[in-house]
């Protein structure tokens, strides 16, 4: 058994490889990087995410390119052209080559892991980690924030099957169907369930946390673009879970979210007396029937 | 041999090709709409389908189990006003979320709705929402923004009595919208959701919008 190396008789295929592949390469990550990934930048956290999706495709293009390549090159200029079965040359390694992959790819991967802690502790990403269960401010009597830009808003995403209702706790509680915020504003999402375990996810914000019964689950998000997003359950929840879905959050520019949640508060005045104070966990006992 | 390389690059290039072209076709795709006319549905909600006043299920194979009847999918017109009535037969059992209690998405935001008061006496009017703890099931079809809470036959009220609830909504353009119950109102399985919940045919359907 001898030592794995490249004849000279192989040598060209070599270069030949390693100037298309990095030719491929070269044109693969401008193209990559010309692409728009989700979740776009609709929020400051969401355009963190797209850039660094954005720099793992570019350094994934190369490998890919690679493998797809060494592939269709193996096909064309090596493959057998007779019928006859013949064992290669047995070969047991070449250690150039083995030091050479062991640190290209744990360079690699030791950059992720310094951009990744990187990122997490950027004041965008690191707000992300709440203390769950503080309390929150206004309540069911609390006042709004409007023009207090600093201040974030407090809003309860409550998961049921098969719907996500929103709370705003310093908007006296009020309790919506869609979830509108306003743009430049932060905002303090607290995730909770009134039954089984969902996932919510507002897409184009980059938002995607469990929503689990008697936990509050807290997500800090600052939308930085007025326009729509949509909003689903990530966790299997059972019949409905497909449909648990709107396609209808907005972002709006503070006076027009003025306007939107003074009308809110308004139409359903009646039924947020009916419901109980704002609180972190929201778990109301069960009823009757389905107790 | 460059013809042989050439057939390489291709080859790299076309699997890349193929790869973002199914992603982007696959994202792109986009409903259509049609015009419709009024339609009428008329509804039973009972606490056992088996023993239900107007359609009983009998060989049902859950008899015992709460229902919408005679049936959970209903075919619609798209953009067109849609006349519902149930004749809500079951008694209350509460809303795990109070806010349902509202009614909204209907055409003039409100219910009509004749009932039984305390006493047992019979009594008609429009409502905007009910008491969440007397609420028996809802009608809610999310995707139109439509829910309705139904109150519940008062313990008062005469042996058989039925609340009957009318109201209207419309739809919007083709296609399959979900309708579901939000009252955990499957007595004994798991936060009231489980069973005739999460059985279609029961306490949730489907609209089917063309």
């Amino acid at each position: 058994m001898g030592v794995f190396r490249i004849e000279a008789a192989d040598r060209p295929h070599l270069v030949r490889l390693l100037i298309i592949w990095i030719v491929l390469s070269a044109i693969g990550i401008l193209a990559v990087l010309q692409l728009n990934y989700p979740p776009y930048d609709q929020s400051i956290q969401g355009q963190d995410q797209s850039r660094t999706l954005a720099l793992l495709t570019a350094l994934a293009a190369p490998v890919f390119i690679g493998i797809v390549l060494m592939i269709l090159y193996s096909a064309i200029f090596f493959r057998r052209r007779s019928a006859e079965l013949v064992d290669g040359p047995p070969m047991l390694g070449n250690t150039p080559i083995q030091i050479a992959w062991v640190v290209i790819s744990a360079v690699l991967v030791l950059f992720l892991a310094v951009f990744g802690i990187a990122t997490l502790s950027s004041e965008n990403v690191a707000q992300l980690v709440g203390a769950p269960g503080r309390t929150i401010g206004g309540g069911q009597t609390g006042g709004g924030t409007t023009g207090e830009a600093d201040k974030e808003i407090h809003i309860q995403v409550i998961a049921q099957q098969w719907y996500f209702t929103y709370r705003y706790a310093d908007y006296g509680g009020v309790e919506t169907t869609h979830l509108y915020l306003p743009v430049n504003h932060p905002v303090e999402l607290h995730m909770t369930s009134l039954d089984i375990i969902h996932s919510f996810w507002a897409y184009q914000l980059g938002v995607k946390a469990d929503a689990n019964p008697g936990v509050d689950n807290i997500f800090h998000v600052t939308p930085q673009k007025t326009g729509s997003f949509q909003v689903r359950c990530a966790e299997l929840c059972g019949l409905w879970h497909g449909h648990m879905a709107d396609s209808d959050g907005q972002v709006l520019s503070q006076s027009d979210f003025d306007t939107w949640i003074a009308q809110q508060q308004k139409d359903f005045e009646t039924i947020t007396k009916a419901v109980p104070s704002y609180a972190p966990y929201y778990f109301p006992l069960p009823l009757t029937k389905g107790s | 041999m460059v013809r042989r390389l050439s057939f390489v690059a291709a080859g790299v290039v076309l699997v890349i090709v193929a790869i973002v072209g199914f992603v982007g076709l696959f994202m792109l795709r986009q409903p259509g709409s049609l015009e419709g006319t009024n339609t009428t549905i008329h509804l039973e909600t009972v606490a056992a389908v088996g023993q239900a006043l107007e359609w009983p299920r009998p060989n049902d194979p859950h008899p015992d189990w709460v229902g919408y009847l005679p049936t959970t999918t209903w075919k619609v017109p798209a953009n067109s006003t849609i006349q519902v009535q149930i004749d809500q037969e079951d008694g209350a059992s509460g809303l795990r979320n109070p806010f349902w209690g509202k009614v909204f998405g209907t055409e003039g935001g409100n219910m009509h709705i004749t009932y039984f008061d305390d006493k047992g006496n019979p009594q008609e009017g429009d409502m905007t929402s009910i008491d969440p703890t007397q609420a028996a099931h809802t009608f809610a079809i999310p995707d139109l923004g439509v829910f309705v809470p139904l109150l519940g036959v008062n313990p008062n009220a005469p042996a058989n009595s039925t609340n009957v609830i009318t109201f209207s909504f419309k739809t919007k353009g083709p296609g399959v919208y979900r309708w579901q119950c939000f009252v955990p109102c499957a007595a004994g399985t798991l936060f009231g959701n489980g069973g005739p919940m999460s059985t279609i045919g029961y306490m949730g359907g489907e609209l089917i919008v063309s």
